[in-house]
């Protein structure tokens, strides 16, 4: 999956978080709010009812005070007297009481204002009879009521006070159908940012199991990718193989084959050696015996030139045997099956060097192996194959006239171990550089013996145990072989024969 | 040496340069006894087999056996002489350029008596075969008729 879509996807449910969080925090906002809106109708219910109640209250100690009046009228029970008192004591306040709670509504002071003088004038009425009947005018104070009855100021309380009511039970209903109304916009907000929460959590929903199926999906695809790749490489590696095996069987039944006639060609040039023997010997008796007789031509070829043809053909022949050889004991390498071993390096450096003690004496020159060097599973002739090999060679190609140091380093590294080799010797040019590992070549000044077959041999070893080499040199100066090695020999499948 | 016949050498070598050279050195070791030459494993089984003066109807032999042969291996005619009970007691000296320490040990186990390899430096092989040449005259061979 690209970086990028990578990127949008993290940025999306993110987004997607955020935006649900602050939703959440929108409804707790909106719930809260209705909380308030119905705790606040619930006051303004209660209020009305308050007001209701007061002003009921005021009516009801009216028609208290006013059964009162006219029950002393009746019988002059002083007990009346005190009730008609105690309702009036309650008429004060509770009209305080209704001005203030209706203190915002002017339509309602309005009738307080009005109501007020109407009490005032019926509770003097009331005073004016009372003490004209406890002065024992009864008449006068009955005459006093029935004047006053005329007036209607009860009725008049009664209208005004269901009017208030009236208008409180309005005043009730718009305010109750109001806050309702604010009451139902939060709900319907609430319900918007509910869906708007569900809408986002499926959006970040979807967004995140696409982009899960789109990663499975892909690791999928990895997956097949990869054994697909391994498949590949298996296949190469057999491949690889076969043709390696192909090649070294070639290489053992050509140079077998190469072998037989050149068995003849030596053969029967010793029994041309053998034969010109003969002859030379016959031409001495011959000059010895009768001076003159054998032509120069005929001295010339049996004493010289036979025998020079003769010496080409062996020197040749006896090269030739060389390679066969070589060639066959690659092969043979290459067939061998390794063994692989604990194998202590440091130790089995220091036999190389003693086996090549001779060779090191003779150039003038030191070895010298950095220990520790990482130790190895692996294959001890090849290994030590390989060694004496860069040794020797660093010994043989050394710089004339400069004393030889030779040193060996090693150090592990992630599985692996590398080896270097380092000389002070001759050097090779970078053209050579790759020749060199190539069978029978060689390079620079041919002054020493050599087939050209060592560093083929060790590249060849080198592979087969897993591992790579190569050559960085200065020329004159000396050259460094970098051995890379598995640490440990991990067999293939190749089948040693 | 004994009353019996003179032993007879069975050559199986199919190159007859290696034949020659190494009939020369036999013969320059002073050996005279009869050598037949079959450059094939057909013809040599059927000798060795139903020659009336072959070794399996008729005296004493030895094989000298080259192991790449164009019809068949040297090594299947040596099991097959190991196998015949005519012929098992036949000395077989398997003289061949392979130096190969498999296919050495694999004749010893098929039951080769002597295992030489021709080497290409001619002085050495002249060598060896009249090494040869004396070790055949100085072994005593089984009767093969008691067999």
């Amino acid at each position: 999956m690209p970086q990028r879509a990578q990127k949008r996807v993290v940025r999306l449910s993110l987004a997607g978080v955020i935006s649900s969080f602050v939703l959440v925090l929108l409804a707790f906002y909106f719930v809260v709010r209705g909380f308030d809106a119905n705790e606040r109708a619930d006051a303004l219910v209660a209020h009305s009812y308050d007001v209701k109640d007061t002003i009921s209250d005021i009516s009801r100690y009216m028609e208290r005070a006013e059964a009162a009046r006219r029950g002393y009228l009746l019988d002059r029970n002083p007990a009346r007297v005190e009730t008609l008192k105690d309702s009036v004591a309650h008429l004060a306040p509770n009209i305080e009481r209704l001005k203030s709670k209706t203190v915002d509504n002017p339509e309602q002071q309005a009738r307080i204002e009005a109501l007020h003088p109407v009490i005032q004038a019926q509770l003097d009425d009331m005073r004016q009879t009372i003490l004209l009947a406890q002065r024992g005018d009864m008449e006068g104070a009955v005459a006093l009521f029935r004047k006053q009855a005329e007036l209607q100021r009860l009725g008049t309380i009664r209208r005004i006070a269901g009017e208030f009511e009236n208008t409180e039970n309005r005043l009730l209903a718009s305010r109750g159908a109001m806050e309702q109304s604010a009451l139902e916009r939060l709900q319907t907000y609430l319900g918007l940012v509910v869906i708007a929460l569900l809408f986002t959590g499926a959006a970040t929903y979807m967004v995140l199991s696409r982009h899960s199926r789109e990663l499975l999906a892909s690791r999928m695809t990895l997956a097949g990718l990869n054994e697909g790749l391994e498949a590949a490489v298996a296949e190469r590696t057999a491949d690889l193989r076969r043709a390696n095996e192909e090649i070294q069987r070639f290489a053992y039944i050509v140079s077998h084959d190469l072998r037989s006639p050149l068995v003849n060609v030596m053969g029967f040039t010793a029994e041309l050696a053998r034969a010109d023997r003969e002859i030379s010997e016959f031409v001495d008796e011959v000059d010895s015996a009768q001076p003159g007789l054998v032509p120069d031509a005929v001295r010339a070829a049996a004493k010289e030139d036979m025998p020079e043809a003769i010496g080409f053909i062996r020197s040749s022949t006896q090269k030739m045997d060389r390679l066969i050889n070589a060639i066959l004991v690659l092969s043979r390498q290459g067939r061998r099956a390794l063994a692989p071993e604990m194998l202590d390096m440091d130790g089995l450096l220091s036999t190389v060097v003693d086996t090549l003690s001779t060779l090191r004496d003779e150039s003038n020159a030191t070895i010298k192996i950095r220990t520790p060097l990482p130790a190895l599973k692996h294959d001890r002739l090849a290994v030590d194959q390989i060694f004496s090999n860069l040794l020797e060679n660093a010994l043989k190609y050394r710089r004339p006239n400069v004393p030889g140091r030779i040193e060996v380093r090693g150090h592990a590294k992630g599985g692996r171990a590398i080896f270097e080799v380092e000389d002070n010797g001759r050097g090779i040019e970078e053209k050579d550089r790759e020749r060199i590992f190539e069978l029978f070549r060689r390079s620079g000044v041919q002054d020493k013996r050599g087939e050209g077959i060592g560093l083929a041999n060790v590249r060849a070893l080198a592979y087969r145990l897993g591992g790579t080499i190569e050559v960085r040199s200065v020329f004159g100066e000396g050259s460094t072989f970098v051995v890379n090695l598995p640490l440990e020999y991990v067999d293939d499948g190749k089948i040693g024969e | 040496m004994t009353k019996h016949k003179p032993v007879q050498i069975v050559m199986i070598e199919d190159d007859e340069g290696h034949a020659r050279l190494i009939e020369k050195n036999i013969r320059r070791a002073g050996i005279s006894n009869e050598l037949v030459h079959f450059t094939d494993g057909t013809a040599a089984l059927d000798h060795l087999v139903n020659a009336p003066n072959g070794p399996a109807l008729n005296g004493p032999a030895l094989v000298l056996l080259d192991l790449n042969l164009p019809d068949m291996s040297g090594t299947d005619i040596l099991a097959r002489i190991k196998a015949d009970e005519r012929l098992h007691r036949v000395p077989v000296v398997v003289l061949t350029t392979t130096d190969d320490k498999r296919e050495i040990a694999r004749c010893y186990d098929l039951g080769c008596n002597v295992y030489i390899t021709k080497p290409v430096n001619y002085e050495s092989f002249a060598d060896a075969i009249r090494q040869l040449g004396l070790f055949l005259s100085v072994i005593q061979l089984p009767d093969a008729t008691e067999g």
